[in-house]
């Protein structure tokens, strides 16, 4: 089954005096496990169209289904919910909570759980211990470094055991030796049958992924399967 | 429960934001302290008038006349010396009046061997116990030999009789002396009690009035003349008669004002009523604006730390923040600075108030109103002035608080 179904989405910003028509006509399918990298130019629409997939924007027309749901009809209660409990986000610019420890930027997701977990704590380290940060738990983001925080944003992406996960750039702040480690995290995660959609600029990123799709000017113009190589190796740090 | 996780990030984002929970509060304590002030010398002000009422003793068939012109509580001048005994017999020679008692007043210190005392020495004469209708707790009351022969014989209220004399003492025949005279007691008030405001009815003694007049006081003219009508229904007919009958004695020109003014229980109570409201009004005015303010405060506040914390408004929406979780979450960081805010003004205004006490002479009176008043309106404006900041960041749109 189609885990992210989308037919014939448009989105248009509509200003005082002007439209702008970000979206025209997207459809596109992803199943449950794939590896998918977002590529194309700047101000092409591959964040707004992130926005819709992870049902913080609706489109403007067209017909969203998420994991059998239309999103159309859901209430802000229900899309809510579909956040906390089926997608987990990573950001180009972290957006930590500041003045807040890793521990607690991690636990932020359990405390909008319908139910939450009794062994909250434990999850939270958990997952804090996968990204490696298991030291650094009480540390702000003001006392970590670009690759600490976007790793802990990793973490804060996992600790609801989501099955998409959602990164817009994530390589985009970090030098190419702490890109490359977040990517062997998500890589892990897709390995762990997560579903990962990442938006990227960077050709070395897209490559992680088994299918890279490219949009130009609000158009998919190109969807086609790619073979991860040399997984290992570095990220380009020249391409960005 | 999902609301009191949200209690709990309310707080620690009010940690998180020291300047921010401080501005708030200032705004509230300045409201919350005013209203506790203004309650307090409200309630204060009230006090003193109802012992004053206490203290003259009145039914409904009497009144008080006091000499000195102007109003109730407020004479023109203190020491007037146009009201005389020859006064008092004038009022009592009326049809309509029962009762005449005239007053002699000064407050005097009483030795009894090493104790001392300071208490209200009132010249007065016998029939002041039937018009009180005080009972004796012990010997006798001063009596018409007493006026006449002007004996040095002082009955003590219960207050002064305490002071000067150890339990077991019986105070009855024994000499004390006020000033430079010794009196011997020859009888004891019975206690009534503080009053519910403080006030000590207990804290007197009475002598006979022709004594004070020519052994203690050294003076001939009275403080007031306490008048009993013989019913209720003519004690404002009296009242007209007497003022007649003073300003022919005093020989007031028809133009010259009252040098007297008359005390009634309505009278007193009008005042109470009127001053009351007065206050009152001014009480829900001040406390109005300056809570206005303090809530104004914390609006505009929470609105600049709203544009501060998109981002994190932004991002818990991301993973799962419901609008609703967001509007409780601000709700309750309005509620509780607010709440704190009114706690600490009422401590505030209760020290204000303790210091008006001690060290003004605006009398003021401590009571648990103010805290019901400020719990209670310091979560409304929370409440309130909380409810459009906290929809405001609520209904941000998540997309473009993450751009
Ligand atoms: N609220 C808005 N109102 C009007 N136009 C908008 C609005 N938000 C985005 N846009 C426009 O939509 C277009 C697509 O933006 P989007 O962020 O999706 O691009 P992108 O592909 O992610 O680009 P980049 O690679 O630079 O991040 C841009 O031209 C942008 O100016
Ligand atoms: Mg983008």
């Amino acid at each position: 089954m189609n885990l992210i179904e989308m037919r014939d989405i448009s989105k248009v910003y509509k200003n005082v005096g002007f439209e702008t028509r970000v979206l025209k006509g997207v459809s596109l399918h992803i199943q449950k496990g794939e590896y998918v990298s977002i590529i194309g130019p700047s101000g092409a629409g591959k964040s707004t169209l992130m926005t819709i997939m992870g049902c913080l924007a609706q489109p403007t027309s067209g017909v969203y289904i998420l994991d059998g749901e239309e999103v159309e009809e859901l209430n802000d209660r229900e899309l809510s919910n579909i956040r906390n409990e089926k997608i987990g986000f990573v950001f180009q610019a972290f957006h930590l909570l500041r003045g807040v420890t890793a521990f607690d930027n991690v636990m932020m997701p359990l405390l909008y759980c319908r139910k939450p977990p009794k062994d909250a704590k434990r999850i939270v380290e958990e997952v804090l211990d996968k990204v490696g940060l298991g030291h650094r738990m009480h540390h702000t983001p003001g006392q970590l470094s670009g690759g600490e925080q976007q790793r802990v944003t990793i973490a804060r992406s996992l600790v609801n055991d989501p099955r998409i996960i959602l990164a817009d750039e994530p390589t985009g702040n970090l030098d190419s030796k702490n890109g490359a480690e977040i990517m062997k995290f998500l890589d892990q995660l897709n390995r762990e049958g997560r579903t990962i959609i990442i938006i990227t600029h960077d050709p070395t990123v897209a490559n992680h992924a088994r299918r890279v799709l490219t949009i130009r000017d609000g158009q998919i113009v190109s969807d086609h399967a790619n073979i991860p190589q040399s997984q290992a190796g570095a990220v380009g740090a020249s391409a960005s | 429960m999902r609301i009191f996780r949200n209690l709990k990030q309310a707080l620690l984002g009010l940690l998180r934001h020291k300047g921010n929970t401080v501005l708030m509060t200032l705004g509230v304590i300045i409201g919350i302290a005013s209203m506790t002030v203004i309650v307090s010398i409200g309630e204060g002000t009230k006090g003193k008038v109802l012992d004053r009422i206490t203290e003259m003793g009145f039914g409904p068939d009497s009144f008080s006349v006091l000499a000195g012109g102007g109003r109730l509580f407020f004479p023109k001048s203190q020491n007037v010396t146009s009201l005389t005994l020859e006064d008092a017999d004038d009022i009592a020679a009326l049809a309509s009046v029962r009762l005449v008692v005239p007053h002699q007043r000064e407050t005097m210190r009483l030795v009894y061997r090493d104790q001392n005392t300071s208490t209200r020495v009132y010249g007065v004469t016998p029939d002041w116990i039937l018009s009180r209708g005080w009972n004796l707790w012990d010997g006798r009351f001063l009596n018409a030999d007493d006026m006449r022969r002007k004996t040095r014989v002082i009955v003590l209220g219960a207050t002064p009789a305490k002071k000067l004399f150890p339990r077991e003492v019986d105070p009855i025949g024994k000499e004390i002396r006020l000033g430079q005279v010794f009196f011997e007691v020859v009888g004891l008030l019975e206690e009534k009690g503080l009053t519910e405001s403080g006030y000590d009815p207990d804290d007197r003694t009475l002598i006979p009035l022709n004594t004070s007049m020519s052994r203690l006081f050294n003076k001939t003219y009275l403080h007031s003349i306490k008048v009993m009508a013989l019913s209720p229904s003519l004690v404002s007919k009296t009242m007209l008669d007497v003022t007649q009958l003073l300003r022919r004695n005093h020989g007031l020109s028809p133009i010259a004002a009252d040098d007297f003014r008359f005390i009634t229980p309505e009278g007193i109570m009008e005042w109470v009523t009127q001053s009351a409201q007065a206050l009152n009004r001014m009480l829900v005015l001040i406390s109005t604006v300056s809570l206005l303010v303090g809530g104004i405060v914390i609006m505009n506040i929470l609105l600049v730390s709203i544009r501060e914390r998109i981002r994190e408004i932004g991002v818990r929406r991301c993973f799962g923040a419901r609008r609703s979780d967001i509007i409780s979450q601000f709700l309750f960081e309005s509620i509780f600075v607010s709440l704190l805010g009114g706690m600490l003004g009422v401590g505030l205004g209760l020290g204000i108030s303790i210091g008006l006490q001690n060290f003004s002479p605006i009398p003021t009176r401590v009571t648990w109103e103010p805290f019901a008043l400020a719990l209670f309106f310091s979560t409304l404006v929370g409440l309130v002035f909380g409810i459009q900041p906290a929809r405001k960041a609520a209904y941000l749109n998540p997309e473009e608080t993450l751009r």
